[in-house]
């Protein structure tokens, strides 16, 4: 077999792979109970409250994240290298470790003091909006900082030059052309968000009808052997999923360096 | 004026020493030096993107080494323009007005005027992307002299162009020099760039500073073998003084057993007998005597007899390579095609070299004194 008809033999392998996966759901699936049990009031309270948790979720992501990354991708720094490393950690624990960890820190005392005298967090919606943070703030970080790494220093230099103060140069420079990728980096972390199971589960639990955001309400559904439901929760968060692909790759024009 | 003093400036284990450059009001001043040798990181401290350890720096009557970017008054044109490619060409040169918040109503004549002197008025509302080299660096240049700097900073501004369009650029700079004379430093390791546009010339190199002048100065009467090697000077021999003719006010010298005399005005001062100094003879200047020809007074000095090793041809001008039969001394000897033609030359044809006084320069091993 060719060099070139091997690779794509690959990948074609990989769609099947997937595809087949989505296709199986079909065999569960009927019409009528997938709108009875998409208009249930329980479905439309999961997926409203997995959507505002996984926006407020990446909306705090991108506030520490975007100066984060723009830190990593333009300064060097005493630490700089450790810090970088450390954002890799929600990729490299397990979700259920990260939710735990969150978990433990609530009750040493400074989370006590947290809960008590601020935000209750464990087994309560800011949890679920805390667990996704946790989860997606490394990546929204480094695929920021991928954006910013590609946009580069000289045309802030300029502006500098030009009379502009750091602010306003990153303001109307920076961000401007790097809005392509700082989108799509935020729309990738909002995906991730909204899929997060292991650290929520852990850190906010799984109460029906208060904590149970889309990837929860498939778990209990699975849990009670009820596979119809699980399986419209399943294509809906696969909607969303690729509802959100389709969406990074619309996101605005590219500027072409000169 | 802009006055930089005892610049200091560390990054990783480099180090620039001790910079000091003036620039008179409206020169064209070049920091000239191989890639890596610090030219970088001169230009980002003066610009204010990089603190240096020490040193100060006026911008006209302004001490700027603690100010922002922002406040220095600076232009700033990279290698590679840096155009924002988001924004409109009328919208890039009028950007620096912007950003200052300057009288536009005071600028934009100016800058209009500017506009159709340098042929941009077609290209205004189109996007950096469309634009030729050319024309690119026609806004680049524009957008930098809009907000009429105090200083405007180029870098490399001929690399990477065509021989055309390197021709075209080179005539731009020259005629807005001529009519704006802004006063410009400009960075590269090209020294034909510097030779084609420089007004004066600090020549670095390894972060410090070997030779500072006007432009033929520097390429003429380079001041050690290390700025005669980076200029590409062809024809450097270590030489050894043999005796001093006071009458004749010149000095008689020895390369591997070939003598030469040397006018007093080509040789540093307090030369010694025995002591040993850098020969340069420019290649240029040597000419091949034609048999039948007299041979003037002034060409007697340094008539060296030899065979022609080989012959180059570069186009516009050929390359001779010539051997002296005493010391076997190889040079290399440009002559215009114009008096080739007259000369019937061809390898392993015996002839006679003689060297003008204008083409022999001594230097001192260690440099002379410092700067």
């Amino acid at each position: 077999m060719s060099f070139r008809k091997t690779m794509i033999g690959a990948s074609v392998a990989l769609f099947l792979f997937y595809f087949t996966l989505l296709l199986s759901l079909l065999f569960f699936f009927g019409a009528k109970g997938f709108w009875e049990v998409f208009l249930h009031p329980s479905t439309l309270f999961s997926i409203r409250l997995s959507l505002v948790a996984a926006t407020l979720a990446t909306l705090l992501a991108v506030v520490v994240g975007l100066p984060a990354a723009y830190a990593l991708s333009r300064f060097e720094f005493p630490g700089k290298h450790v810090l970088d490393t450390f954002l890799e950690i929600p990729m490299i624990i397990s979700p259920i470790a990260l939710g735990a960890a969150l978990l433990v820190f609530f009750n040493t005392p400074l989370g006590t003091l947290i809960q008590t005298k601020g935000i209750y967090f464990v087994f309560e919606v800011p949890g679920i909006i805390l667990a996704q943070f946790a989860s997606v703030a490394g990546l929204a970080t480094r695929l920021m900082k991928a954006s910013l790494d590609e946009i580069a220093p000289r045309y802030e230099a300029v502006a500098r030059s030009l009379g502009l103060s750091p602010w306003l140069a990153f303001y109307k420079v920076t961000l401007p052309l790097s809005l392509r990728g700082l989108t799509a980096s935020i729309i990738l972390s909002w995906a991730k968000a909204v899929g997060e199971f292991g650290a929520t589960v852990t850190l906010a639990g799984a109460m029906p009808g208060k904590t149970e955001t889309l990837p929860v309400a498939i778990f209990l559904a699975l849990g009670s052997a009820n596979v119809e439901r699980a399986v419209v929760l399943i294509l809906i968060l696969a909607f969303l999923g690729l509802i959100t692909l389709y969406a990074v790759r619309l996101t605005g024009k590219r500027y072409h360096d000169d | 004026m802009i006055r930089i003093e005892g610049l200091r400036v560390e990054f990783d284990r480099f180090r620039i020493e001790e910079l000091h450059i003036r620039i008179a009001e409206g020169d064209f001043h070049f920091l000239l030096g191989p890639t890596g040798s610090g030219k970088t990181l001169i230009l980002e401290s003066i610009m204010g993107l990089r603190k240096p350890k020490e040193g100060r720096i006026w911008i006209g009557e302004k001490e700027v080494q603690s100010l922002p970017p922002e406040k220095r008054e600076i232009s700033y044109v990279p290698q590679d323009l840096a155009l924002f490619p988001h924004l409109r060409v009328r919208d890039n040169i009028f950007f620096g007005i912007r950003a200052r918040n300057l009288d536009m109503a005071r600028y934009k004549p100016y800058v209009d005027d500017l506009i159709e002197q340098m042929r941009l008025s077609p290209l205004l509302d189109r996007f950096p992307a469309t634009l030729s080299g050319g024309e690119k660096k026609r806004v680049a240049l524009l957008r930098a002299l809009a907000p009429k700097p105090k200083l405007l900073l180029l870098d490399e501004p001929l690399s990477g162009l065509d021989p055309s369009m390197r021709k075209e650029i080179q005539k731009l700079l020259k005629t807005l020099h001529a009519f704006l004379h802004p006063t410009t430093l400009c960075v590269t390791h090209d020294f034909e760039e510097a030779y084609l546009l420089a007004g004066e010339i600090t020549l670095c190199i390894n972060g410090r500073v070997e030779q500072r002048g006007k432009r033929d100065e520097i390429f003429f009467k380079p001041r050690s073998r290390k700025v005669a090697e980076f200029l590409g000077a062809k024809n450097l021999y270590r030489a050894k003084v043999l005796k001093e003719e006071k009458e004749t006010s010149r000095f008689i010298l020895d390369v591997q057993g070939l003598p030469f005399s040397i006018p007093g005005r080509a040789c540093p001062e307090g030369l010694r007998l025995g002591e040993e100094v850098d020969l340069f003879i420019r290649p240029e200047e040597v000419m091949i005597i034609r048999e039948t020809k007299p041979i003037k007074d002034s060409l007697k000095h340094n008539l060296i007899e030899g065979i022609i090793v080989d012959i180059v041809d570069r186009g516009r001008d050929r390359t001779v390579f010539f051997e002296s039969l005493e010391g076997r001394i190889p040079f290399e000897i440009a002559i215009p095609n114009y008096a080739f033609r007259n000369l019937d030359l061809f390898p392993r044809k015996r002839v006679k070299a003689a060297l003008r006084d204008e083409s022999l320069w001594l230097m001192p091993l260690d440099g002379g004194p410092g700067l």
